[in-house]
């Protein structure tokens, strides 16, 4: 058609020009439209990495599901593990469609993921001990989630854009279940409330961590300005913390619970929390696989790969690797 | 003319994060034809951002047995939102709103505090 063959006509400069043009006026890409790399490289990179760590998230939450104190809350906690291998999903289809033309597949995310190069959610390699810490995973590291996962909502990758409508949508059963936990245990016995506060105290560093360094001198690389300039979101890392502490803290004091920093407050005059920064240079090794759980995390996600070679062998007709 | 049509079903979107939706189908001899087709059938006025036409044949449609086992028994609660509907009331000992859809929803614009 004539459309198309004015667009093939322009110059590597002009078609930049045009996609910028079209982001900047609300326009979505699509999977097959032109694009610059650096785009579709910090895609496939933020998009596989968010993809794996919905599955790997649901390693520390699944061990709670043998564990779970009553059936009702078994079958709570199963139908949101359940939900997050939904959300990986959605997420990897995204991310091998961008891949397609660099001739990469769903086994090159694997294979990136076992060897280190993919990385995983820095809270997805800490350990979950108590039920507190489940309860605490869904309420606060959900909520973490959500209110990254809600900035990008308007991304201006349209794909993704619709992955993150279905996946908020069904975040917000996620932050309902982890409050029927933690306000069950709130109210609970004092064993119960102490084991959501310690709970608590585990996760603190590892979910400020969560939203990554405020700039890129804290830990070497950042890549925010970039998915900014693209509009796939519209905050920045210390934005997201602040956003999560103003819907949070309030919250989090009114149960009961104390803040594991004493120096936390709200600034008035400045218009925002201060608090204390958690170890960057512990951020660093956890995101290089040498955080508590890492490694056997890892092992167990490589394993059952492994193990159900067999069955994806037996569907395709032996073309599957193992 | 036996061979010469084949079906396709046709999807749209109105816009470019709306859901595709299905509007009707039609006979056509090729994919290119049914895209134009579309257009001209379906599309005359409303806004649109984006077409898809797919042969039906291609698509693994359900029989009526299997549509039948989609019912659902209502005992899901535990899995929605309806199931947790309780901490309305719960958070507002606790002088805190629950986070609904509605506002979880709107954490995608400014967050005042």
């Amino acid at each position: 058609m004539a459309i198309v063959t004015s667009f093939e006509r322009l110059s590597e400069e002009e078609k930049h020009q045009r996609f910028m043009e079209r982001i900047e006026a609300g326009e979505k890409i699509e999977a097959d439209d032109w694009m610059p790399d650096e785009y579709r490289m910090t895609l496939i990179k933020l998009i596989a990495m968010h993809g794996i760590s919905e599955i790997m998230g649901a390693l520390p939450e699944k061990e709670w599901v043998p564990k779970a104190p009553t059936l009702r809350r078994k079958l709570g906690i199963m139908a949101k593990v359940q939900d997050e291998m939904g959300h990986g999903q959605l997420l990897l289809r995204v991310a091998e469609d961008l891949m397609a033309p660099l001739g990469k597949t769903r086994e090159e995310i694997m294979q990136d993921l076992f060897s280190g190069n993919l990385k995983f959610h820095n809270v997805f390699h800490m350990p979950a001990p108590t039920w507190g810490d489940a309860g605490l995973i869904g309420w606060l590291v959900d909520g973490a989630a959500i209110i990254t996962q809600t900035n990008m909502l308007d991304a201006s990758y349209g794909p993704y854009a619709r992955a993150l409508k279905r996946i908020c949508a069904e975040e917000v059963f996620h932050a309902q279940h982890g409050e029927s936990i933690i306000l069950a245990l709130a109210e609970g016995t004092k064993e119960q409330k102490d084991m959501l506060q310690g709970a608590l105290n585990r996760w603190w560093d590892a979910l400020l961590m969560f939203f990554g360094p405020d700039s890129p001198s804290t830990t070497g690389t950042s890549k925010q300005d970039i998915t900014i300039k693209y509009r796939i979101r519209t905050k920045t890392n210390e934005q997201l913390r602040q956003d999560f502490f103003t819907k949070y803290v309030p919250r989090i004091l009114s149960i009961g619970l104390q803040l594991p920093d004493e120096t936390m407050h709200y600034d008035e005059t400045e218009g925002k929390w201060i608090y204390r920064q958690p170890d960057w240079n512990q951020f660093k090794e956890i995101i290089r696989n040498n955080g508590p759980k890492s490694k056997e995390r890892l092992r167990l996600r490589e394993l059952s790969y492994r193990h159900n070679a067999w069955v994806r062998e037996a569907l395709s007709g032996s073309k599957a690797t193992v | 003319m036996s061979g010469f049509y084949e079906v396709f079903e046709v999807f749209s979107r109105k816009s470019d994060t709306a859901p595709l939706q299905h509007q009707f189908s039609l006979l056509a001899p090729n994919h290119e034809m049914a895209l134009v087709m579309a257009q001209e059938n379906f599309m005359r006025r409303e806004p649109v951002s984006d077409i898809w036409v797919v042969k039906r044949s291609d698509i693994r449609q359900m029989t009526e047995e299997e549509k039948d086992a989609l019912k659902r028994l209502d005992n899901k609660d535990y899995r929605t939102t309806k199931g947790y509907g309780y901490l309305k009331k719960k958070w507002r000992q606790y002088e805190q709103e629950m986070f609904d859809e509605k506002e979880i929803l709107s954490w995608k614009g400014e967050i005042q505090r």
